[in-house]
């Protein structure tokens, strides 16, 4: 039954049996897909009336000239970088914070934690309730210290705000867990020295803290982008529902704009697909920017 | 090689087991089964059309069909599902479906999906339905009736009385009725109302004025009967448009956007005095406005007279198995008994005139809106009622385009010309893409 | 963007130099505030009666009309919010269950057995995390259309019963978990490759396994772009059930909404109070080689 009473073991079958449920379910619904996007991408293809043959770069160039697509991929750009910015800065702060002798450690951590868990639908309806329009809690609470009240759908750069709120609400404890664990692992005795030094805290945190712990914010700006680029329900139940994100678009991503013209209206896969590899594409671009930055810095911290 | 086999052996083994378990939970959509000789037939429905309590009379009166009801959410929801469906001729399309008027049309571009109700004998009952309701259930070269009206949305003006009494206006609903014979003396009476300052707006919004200044002016809309796309060139749309956006620019609309949650708590705040209502809208009004608006609302007649916004109907999918059993419920439930059973349990009103003529019906008042005698108003705006061709893709069209331009517009986000310019730029690449 | 999970070991004693003052304590009730606030605020009003949504100021209290508004929401015959719960919780399972097996049994494969083209497959697996599945979802959809899942629960159950992540986690924590040296002395034993993932390997990585676990159960359970295309209010997971109550806006039962959003978050809330320590760990060691 077991080896020992075989024949010489044969090494070569068993790593590739146990790798293979793997590969064979990942080149079904994974490479398959994405392969096949392409080549949908060069048909004129809808649900409603079938595959109406090749058309070449047809549809990468009415993506190009369309209006509504470059409104998209500017609002996912600019949502991405309103929630980013903030998210990672409050979490670096938080993560400062919970980088201390503290009682309740665990407590604290979880707290931190708490969004993360929670489901993104679930955040989508209840933030929608709180940036209600005219009668939010948001807005009662800027009423009664005497603000005005905001028509948060009303224009981009509010409606991009509020967005950006229930995604860093999310997504800043994460980050700050993940900061925390990189300056832990920051050896002791530079603090020691630079204090010998004379600087500061708040300037050791800039000048040591940060420069140390670089890597790991590298890190989670590449996983925030991929997360950026493919926004979708946040918007898309802050606007209850409606994937044209505002009455001229002001807050449709690039995933609503995909999701509307691919599974709504005319139903254009080919469109949609077409849409789906020039955003593959970003990713790519992006990644390989964030790629450089990275081994930019390593080359320079270790000259 | 043992050991490869039971390697192997344990493979299945956990392959088997996942694939019972993913086994066990594609069982959870059964299939409709025949006991007895009986026909089971699955009706799938959007929204709460009232159907249950008609359902259950038709079991009764017909034992040998079993009647399985399918609520398939909102509109919004099952209108990508039915899409779907038709395309890839799937299992999960029942054998009555129902369809919202202004999706209709966008089903009828390929009517062999769907099976000719004249030749299952529908002919006959062509003067049963108002001509509207009748009209629309056709493909546009008329050869193929495709639906049957369930409700139809007549229209009317519902107002708060209690506001006008402070903008010292009458509050009789036949004196507010007698204020606007047109939209023009309703513009005016809205300038008059506004100078009263009650803090509230005239109306809600710019876009409440569409459906009822186009259907009385216009038998077009988006599309011409050849479904060419004439937004751009439709007088009559343009100046329906211009004039609600002159409303918001007078500053008597509140800027608000229907079905949102501020919308909502608008009518709790009696945010505006008048909005065009349609016979189903005075549920939605009750519930918004709540209790303390009990007996603040009223009903007039609309300016202009008629109109109609939204209703539905009930058609048969070509690839129904059980067409014969499916035609008769589905003329159980746009007939006289069926309608007015949809009446008395979601106020639905009636597209047959003989329903709409019943006391059930015509005698009817609404407690909440001061008593007003619904029946008669809501009936009287749908008689005159002119068809009107809304051709494919008319729902999206006004949903996700034009609406949405003239929110802008009225907004201020964009001037009235270039928001229009746009819905016509996005409405021709939806409409002919 | 590799995240791995480190064996527990003594690390260098680091960081957390300063003590924390008074004003740390505040920041940090604060922020715990905030994060709990929006959870906190839906059970609340979920207890309470529908004036309450636009009460000025907001309660702070629950009412007791939590039991009426549950029984209202699984009244609701366009959310079936019940099978919805019970979709999601068989969905989760079998999914968590079957990238846990598969991801350690490669992830033993890739780290502890020599095999030709071992690297550049390993290489193909750092790939695929790279790309967001959002990228084949019409392929993906075509697909189910030709198989006939649509509205069925294969439909996001099938595509994602592996993990590029879950291989590549296990491969970085079994190779360093678990010494050849090991594995060689039950080879010697006699065992076959397949008794020593089962017997031996498999209770070592136990660890890794389990945030692997976590995690992918919580990311399955919230889950809602993909079940929004495929699924059907007749065999929604618990999130379909919540975008049909969210966009039922032909109604004003907010309570009734977030009664939902509330129960929807339950299950997590509790994986979340049992696992939080594990769960915690999980991320911050993934983070430390990152």
């Amino acid at each position: 039954m077991t080896a020992h009473t075989g024949p010489p073991r044969r090494r070569s079958a068993a790593p590739y049996l146990y790798i293979a449920p793997f590969f064979v379910l990942f080149a079904a619904f994974g490479l398959f897909p994405l392969i096949y996007t392409a080549w949908v991408s060069l048909r004129d293809w809808r649900l409603v009336g079938g595959d109406r043959g090749f058309v070449g770069l047809d549809n990468y160039a009415e993506v190009l000239t369309d209006d509504r697509f470059w409104n998209a991929l500017g609002n996912t750009f600019g949502l991405f970088l309103v929630a980013t910015v903030p998210q990672l800065l409050i979490a670096l702060w938080l993560a400062n914070l919970l980088n201390r002798k503290l009682r309740l450690q665990t407590a604290f951590r979880m707290g931190v934690l708490l969004p993360n868990i929670t489901s993104v639908a679930a955040v989508g309806i209840v933030f929608g309730f709180i940036f209600a329009d005219r009668y939010g809690l948001v807005n009662w609470l800027l009423d009664l210290v005497g603000a005005d009240v905001v028509d948060w759908r009303g224009s981009r750069g509010t409606a991009w705000f509020a967005i950006s709120v229930m995604v860093d609400w999310r997504w800043i404890g994460y980050n700050a867990l993940i900061y925390l664990a990189a300056m832990q692992a920051i050896p002791r005795d530079m603090y020691e020295s630079a204090a010998l030094d004379g600087a500061s805290r708040a300037r050791q945190f800039w000048r040591l803290t940060v420069p140390m712990i670089q890597p790991t914010i590298l890190f989670t700006i590449i996983i925030s982008t991929i997360g950026g680029m493919q926004l979708f329900t946040e918007p898309l139940l802050f606007n209850y529902g409606r994937i044209e994100g505002g009455p001229l678009g002001e807050y449709q991503t690039i995933a609503m704009y995909i999701y509307q013209r691919t599974f709504r209206g005319n139903t254009e896969y080919g469109y949609g697909a077409a849409m789906s590899w020039l955003l593959f594409a970003i990713i790519i671009a992006f990644a390989l920017l964030n790629f450089s930055l990275v081994r930019r810095s390593v080359r320079g911290s270790s000259t | 090689m043992g050991a490869i086999r039971s390697r192997l052996r344990g493979f299945a083994a956990a392959a088997l087991s996942l694939g019972l378990v993913l086994g066990a939970a594609a069982c959870s959509a059964e299939e409709p089964k025949s006991a007895d000789g009986k026909t089971t037939i699955t009706i799938q429905w959007f929204g709460s059309p009232g159907f249950d309590q008609a359902i259950k009379d038709f079991q009764s009166a017909n034992p040998d069909i079993v009647v399985k009801s399918e609520n398939r959410g909102q509109l919004r929801d099952f209108q990508p599902l039915l899409v779907q469906w038709l395309a890839t001729g799937s299992t999960q399309l029942g054998d009555v479906i129902m369809m919202e008027e202004g999706t209709l049309l966008e089903f009828l571009q390929d009517p062999s999906k769907w099976t000719n109700l004249l030749d299952l004998g529908a002919g006959s009952l062509k003067d049963d339905y108002l001509p509207y309701k009748w009209e629309n259930g056709f493909t546009a070269d008329k050869s193929k009736l495709v639906g049957l009206g369930t409700d139809i949305g007549g229209l009317a003006m519902c107002y708060r009385s209690d506001l006008f009494a402070k903008a010292k206006l009458p509050t009789d609903r036949e004196a507010v009725s007698k204020l606007w014979p047109t939209w023009e003396a309703y513009a005016e009476q809205g300038r008059t109302f506004k100078a009263a300052n009650t803090g509230a707006a005239w109306i809600d919004s710019a876009t409440s004025i569409m459906q009822p200044y186009i259907m009385q002016n216009s038998d077009t809309w988006f599309y011409d009967r050849d479904n060419n796309f004439i937004l751009d060139s439709n007088p009559k749309v343009r100046e329906a448009y211009n004039f609600g956006l002159k409303l918001a620019s007078d500053g008597l609309t509140s800027k608000l956007v229907r079905w949102t949650p501020d919308w909502d708590a608008a009518f709790k705040n009696a945010a505006f005095a008048t909005v065009p209502c349609a016979a189903w809208g005075t549920g939605v009004i009750s519930e918004r406005a709540g209790e303390a608006g009990k007996g603040k609302w009223d009903i007039a007649t609309i300016p202009g007279g008629s109109g109609n916004w939204g209703g539905s109907y009930l058609a048969i999918p070509e690839q129904s198995t059980k067409k014969e059993a499916a035609y008769k419920l589905l003329t159980y439930l746009t007939g006289k008994d069926g309608h007015l059973a949809e009446f008395k349990e979601k106020g639905g009103m009636p597209s047959t005139i003989a329903a709409l003529d019943d006391p059930t019906f015509a005698n009817a008042t609404n407690e909440y809106f001061s008593n007003a005698p619904v029946g008669k108003i809501f009936g009287a705006s749908v008689k005159t009622l002119k068809p009107i061709y809304l051709g494919p893709k008319h729902q999206q069209l006004w949903e996700n385009v034009l609406e949405r331009a003239m929110q802008a517009a009225e907004k201020g986000d964009l001037s009235a010309d270039a928001a229009f310019a746009k819905a016509v730029t996005d409405g021709r690449k939806l409409a002919t893409g | 963007m590799s995240t791995v999970v480190t064996p527990r070991r003594r690390r260098v004693p680091g960081g957390r130099l300063w003590e924390a003052s008074p004003l740390t304590y505040v920041g940090l009730v604060i922020a715990c505030v905030l994060s709990a606030f929006p959870i906190v605020w839906s059970f609340i009003i979920a207890s309470r009666d529908n004036s309450s949504v636009y009460d000025i100021p907001p309660p702070l209290l629950p009412g007791g009309q939590f039991v009426a508004n549950v029984e209202r929401l699984l009244a609701n015959d366009q959310a079936n919010f019940l099978i919805g719960l019970a979709n999601s919780l068989i969905v989760s399972t079998i999914v968590t269950i079957s990238v846990v097996f598969f991801s350690t049994l490669a992830g033993f494969a890739f780290a502890k057995l020599k095999f030709r083209g071992a690297n550049i497959l390993l290489l193909i697996i750092i790939l695929t995390m790279m790309v967001p599945t959002q990228l084949g979802i019409i392929p993906l959809y075509m697909l189910m259309i030709k198989l006939g899942w649509l509205g069925s629960l294969q439909a996001v159950i099938v595509p994602f019963l592996v993990k590029g992540f879950g291989v590549f986690l296990m491969r970085q924590y079994t190779a360093s978990a678990i010494s050849d040296e090991l594995i060689e002395a039950a080879r010697v034993d006699g065992c076959s490759t397949w008794r020593i993932y089962w017997q031996v390997v498999l209770p070592l990585v136990r660890p890794a396994a389990g945030v692997l676990a976590l995690l992918t159960f919580m990311e399955t359970w919230n889950e809602f772009l993909w079940p929004y295309l495929v699924l059907t209010n007749k065999t929604p997971t618990v999130q379909y059930s919540l975008s049909v109550l969210a966009a039922g806006n032909y109604s004003t039962d907010y309570v009734q909404i977030f009664t939902g959003t509330a129960l929807a978050v339950v299950p997590l809330l509790l994986v979340f109070v049992v696992f939080g320590r594990q769960i915690i760990a999980g991320i911050m060691e993934g983070a430390v080689k990152g």
